[in-house]
């Protein structure tokens, strides 16, 4: 069980820290820091985390005895769909959660973020809903979501501790709506700058009140607004609706269930132990729940809009349409080889009959890529294309302080960083450095700038804007501005240019000597032929490859050539266990001699023992590095019948851990 | 005011019309050699004449097989009040069996006022579906079986349809069992020992005809002059109506669309959207709503993605282009980037992204689906080595690349010449 997980960013590298708590809290996982971050890797693990949280165990009170909270802090833009998934599979029941969120949100302390500078504003809807959840239930779902308190610096991180859900009314047929005041349809379309057509053809294709729909398709890249548009949509029209996400309803129990749960007003609490209204898990006894659960729900809609007439209720519903809404519909297609939920979906609407039921589908992509065998009726698809420069333009220069400051920003910048991405949450995290940057030379930051002012910052600006194109995809640290105006020439350190970057040596990569040793090993053993361990770490074969190399003829040349396409392709060898332990046990004992000097005898001296208690150690550590997918297990190879390993690390990431042991790695590193 | 509630209650009128199959498909069952005719008599004079019958309905997706179906089994149950009781099944909900069967029971159970139990076995639920089968044969009651997705319940061992074929063998039952399919070769998937319990009366459903098509856009889009809408607004919104169905331009519309699928449902959805398109302030239908809808409705996914891809993005595609050129069988991440440098080098392009950059816009392309990995294997093999292939062809990565807004020239010129 994970108690707590956070995304540290420690001398500009994003670090992440994970230290796993196993539920029969005998064994404890080391705590590991990821020096380089992969993005596939961290959502990945929190995924993995996700899952395991939410079906390793069956009775929350016992982990709210004992741990109290679990905590998530996120540095991303993107990682906050992940973690807004998390906050939403609470509901499932399970954890008290708690959001840290520092970084570069540390700059708008507001709780009621802006619309767009803002992770997701549908997130921001949910934070805000799940902080006043005592009033009302909130529209997404999560019925007992607990109470989140949000907490914008470090510091506080480790003050933090979940508080429990306060206890809320029971769920009325009102809390189908998205229960805020509604919006007009102006504020609607200005709160979302670039999409006017594609709102407006949504209002149409909605309709006016009780006209019945059929089944729509949204689809546009990531983030152009298609989830916020349209739970706003809703907001805006005040019509009752049913929201799942497939992120976080990951299988079609859990969809299907949420949806019921969702109808039916069941709130899952302590008291029925957190569970679902109905367990259902078929395709077949969902649509008979559904069916009933709608009918209850559009029956009770035509009460009250019979017995009250004209007159309106506030909170209360228009219409007496229900609409559910599927969010993230392409990861549907992953849940089943069969695939049978897929066309199910698509064909619910034909399934129920019911005139009054309205199908919303999102998708990242496009409908062409959910073709299957079996065919179904196509929904009408509504495209949300990527933003334009203009409206990004104008996106951005939303909620600015200083908007002639900012656009004259804009100008200099924007064209560039649209030639990478257009993705709004991605050019928003990279602006905001950017800009402070931008503002350093002046005094006064509600100053409209002239003509002369702008080049003067713009040559403040311009040596910063190339190395940060490359920055774009992370985050970026506002600490160290030392270390800006030291390495600016070289290519290599373009990533560290923009005042990122500390130096590799500071770097504390909270990793045992041993594990490190461990990690360069199992990357040597990935990257050199194992025909040349011999001559590599044997003191007498070192000679004889460099005698190989002299000769070039055209025919080796050649095979070199294909060599080179082949570690294109192929990626680092795998390697068996032996082997990577024979390799360890060589490179700890050349480093011994260095660390007796420094008479740090920590793994190191341990090494020299070289005794079963050792090996032990280092298989732990092996499989630890292997949980961080440092390591990675391959098949079992078909003669020798052991399992094989690989190593992912890179060799930038393998350089500077051996720097940070002062271990020569490139000396071994096998050049072809 | 008033003017505007009436509009709004036309469009509501036309949009329900529009998800109601059953009232769309109403005017096409009047003819005698209509599939809806020939539907009725061959299960009414089963009822009448106390026997078993077993029918398939064949057609494409959205030809209005279970519309039809439905508009039948209501005359009929309005007919025989007290000696029809119909099953519905679908193939997507119930292809297994266990599950086929409870759900028989429970709509028997449900019809006939009996107490269903969730706990009941397979074998409990088949032996009480024949038990059943045999008292209604007896009360000369005919159960109606619906199998939709017919093609699903041919999967696996066929236990359903056997059983209730095999059923309907006996002198006592009296049952129809009805299926429904888009395949046309749904017969073919049947056992020997299911196939010849199964009488192959086919019908089939076809696209409506011209004439057909020109009386169904009128059927559905023309306002009735004798509801709660004002009589002159009805009237006049018929008469533009016929003034545009009349027309060439509209013909066309409708023709071009209907090309690529000629289906009653495919032209529903295009209705839907056109007279969603309503102008609220005029009322009336008008041929701007149909252009709109048709260019709104046919989509060209694959170009949308192209033209939502970043410059950086263009490059990688047009990289991975010019290996499959090259007649490169696999290739990767890093051969894509290998060959993105070279191209570099030998036209001097300035701009220079780091190696991140570029695998998180491979990223991108990932997620767009315009390239994906070519095999599944390697799970835990890193991006970058994973082999992938472009999902577009060449010639549509040039249409996009024509209609991309400011497209580099050079992207052009690396797309046509080898190099």
């Amino acid at each position: 069980m994970v108690s707590f997980i956070s995304f540290h960013r420690k001398g500009g590298s994003i670090l992440l820290l994970c230290t796993c708590l196993h539920q029969t809290k005998a064994h404890w996982r080391e705590s590991f820091i990821f020096p380089a971050f992969s993005f596939t890797n961290c959502v990945l693990l929190y995924n993995q985390v996700l899952v395991a949280t939410i079906t390793n165990h069956q009775s929350p009170s016992n982990l709210f005895s004992e741990f109290g909270f679990c905590c998530f802090s996120v540095h991303f833009f993107s990682d906050i769909r992940v973690c807004g998934s998390a906050l939403i599979s609470s509901n499932q029941g399970l954890l008290n959660w708690v959001l840290l969120v520092f970084g570069p949100f540390s700059h708008q302390k507001t709780t009621i973020c802006p619309d767009f500078l803002n992770p997701k504003p549908w997130l921001n809807h949910l934070w805000r809903k799940s902080e006043n959840i005592g009033h009302r239930r909130n529209s997404m779902g999560k019925e007992e979501s607990p109470q989140v308190t949000r907490r914008t610096t470090r510091s506080s991180s480790s003050a933090t501790v979940g508080t429990k859900t306060c206890d809320s009314h029971p769920l009325t047929i009102k809390d189908l709506v998205f229960g805020e005041d509604p919006i007009s349809l102006n504020d609607l379309l200005s709160s979302f700058p670039g999409r006017r057509i594609q709102i407006l053809e949504l209002v149409r294709l909605l309709g006016a009140s009780n006209s019945p729909m059929l089944p729509l398709f949204i689809y546009g890249g990531a983030s152009s607004g298609k989830t916020s548009i349209v739970l706003q949509m809703f907001r805006h029209l005040n019509r009752p609706f049913v929201y799942s996400s497939c992120h976080t309803c990951y299988s079609p129990r859990i969809l299907f269930e949420s949806v019921l749960n969702q109808l039916l007003l069941h709130r899952k609490d302590a008291a029925n132990g957190y569970s679902s209204a109905k367990r259902c898990e078929r395709p077949s006894d969902f649509v008979n729940f559904l069916r009933e659960a709608l009918s209850n729900v559009i029956n009770n809609f035509k009460g009250n809009s019979g017995k009250l007439g004209t007159k309106k209720l506030v909170g209360q519903a228009d219409g007496n349409m229900v609409y559910l809404i599927f969010d993230n519909l392409e990861l549907v297609r992953e849940w089943d080889k069969s695939s049978t939920i897929l066309p199910f979906l698509f064909n619910l609407y034909d399934i129920l009959k019911m005139p009054e039921v309205g199908l919303i589908f999102v998708s990242n992509t496009s409908p062409d890529t959910y073709y299957s065998n079996m065919g179904y009726m196509e929904p009408i698809p509504v495209h949300f294309p990527d933003y334009t420069e203009d409206d990004l333009r104008q996106i951005l220069m939303k909620n600015q302080a200083n908007r002639k400051l900012y656009s004259s920003f804009l100008d200099v910048v924007l064209r560039s960083f649209c030639r990478i991405t257009r993705r709004v949450d991605e050019l928003s995290t990279a602006f905001l450095p950017l800009f402070q940057k931008y503002c350093e030379p002046l005094h006064d930051l509600g100053v409209v700038p002239n003509e002369e002012m702008k080049r003067r910052l713009f040559s403040h600006l311009q040596p910063q804007i190339a190395p940060s194109l490359n920055e774009v995809f992370k985050v970026s640290s506002q600490s160290s501005p030392a270390a800006e105006s030291n390495k600016e020439t070289k290519k290599k350190s373009s990533r560290r240019k923009l005042g990122v970057c500390a130096e590799i040596d500071e770097l504390d990569f909270h990793m045992s000597t041993s594990a490190k040793y461990l990690l360069i090993s199992a990357f040597l053993a990935s990257r050199n032929p194992a025909t040349l361990d011999a001559s590599l770490f044997d003191s007498m074969g070192g000679i004889d490859s460099r005698k190989r190399k002299r000769k070039s003829s055209q025919k080796s040349l050649e095979k070199k050539e294909n060599a080179e396409q082949e570690i294109l392709m192929k990626g680092p060898g795998t390697f068996p266990l032996e082997r990577l332990l024979a390799i360890f046990q060589c490179l700890t004992s050349v480093a011994e001699g260095s660390i007796d000097e420094e008479e740090h005898g920590d793994e190191g001296s341990g090494v020299q023992g070289g005794d079963g208690g050792l090996m032990s150690d280092v298989l732990l550590q092996l499989s630890s590095l292997c949980n961080a997918n440092f390591i990675v297990k391959g098949g079992s190879c078909p003669l020798e019948g052991s399992t094989r390993y690989r190593s992912t690390v890179c060799e930038d990431m393998a350089l500077k851990v051996a720097r940070s042991l002062k271990f020569p790695l490139s000396k071994y590193l096998y050049r072809r | 005011m008033g003017r505007e509630n009436t509009v709004e209650e036309a469009l509501n009128l036309l949009r329900s019309r529009l998800c109601n199959p059953s009232f769309v498909f109403k005017p096409l069952s009047d003819s005698p050699d209509s599939n809806y005719s020939k539907l009725k008599f061959i299960i009414s004079s089963s009822v009448t004449e106390a026997c078993n019958n077993s029918i398939l309905l064949l057609g494409p997706r959205g030809s209005g097989k279970i519309a039809v179906l439905e508009l039948v089994l209501k005359d009929l149950l309005v007919e025989f009040p007290d000696l029809i009781s119909v099953i519905k099944l679908s193939g997507l909900l119930h292809s297994d069996d266990n599950c086929a069967f409870k759900e028989i029971s429970r709509q028997l159970c449900a019809e006939h006022q009996l107490l269903f139990s969730k706990m009941a076995s397979f074998d409990d639920n088949s032996q009480f579906m024949i038990a059943m089968l045999r008292e209604c044969g007896l009360a000369h009651k005919t159960i109606i079986f619906v199998l939709d997705e017919f093609d699903l319940f041919a999967q696996g061992k066929q236990r359903v349809l056997y059983s209730l074929l095999d059923a309907m063998q006996s002198v006592t039952s009296q049952a129809v069992v009805i299926g429904v399919s888009c395949r046309l070769d749904a017969d073919q998937l049947l056992e020997k020992r299911v196939r010849s319990r199964f009488s192959h009366r086919k019908l089939l459903f076809l696209p409506p005809s011209k004439e057909d098509l020109q009386r169904l856009l009128e059927h559905i889009l023309s306002l009735p002059v004798d509801s709660t809408i004002s009589h002159d607004y009805a009237v006049e919104f018929n008469a533009k109506l016929q003034n545009m169905l009349a027309d060439e331009k509209f013909k066309q519309i409708i023709i071009t669309y209907m090309d690529s699928d000629a289906t009653v449902n495919h032209l529903l959805r295009f209705l839907f959207r056109a007279v969603s398109y309503m102008e609220l302030g005029s009322g009336f239908l008008s041929l701007e709503n149909f252009k709109t809808a048709l260019s709104n409705i046919q989509r060209q996914p694959k170009l949308e993605c192209i033209k939502d891809c970043s410059i950086l993005e263009l490059h990688i595609l047009v990289c991975m282009k010019r290996l499959e050129v090259k007649e490169q069988n696999s290739y990767n991440f890093n051969s894509v980037m290998k060959e993105y440098k070279s191209i570099r080098a030998s036209f001097q392009i300035s701009e220079y992204y780091a190696w991140s950059i570029c695998l998180r816009a491979f990223e991108h392309l990932l997620q767009r689906e315009l390239i994906c990995f070519t095999d599944n294997r390697g799970q835990n093999q890193s991006v970058e080595f994973r082999p992938v292939k472009l999902l577009i062809s060449s010639h549509e990565l040039q249409q996009g690349l024509k209609s991309y807004r400011s497209c580099p020239a050079i992207l052009f010129k690396l797309m046509d010449r080898e190099v």
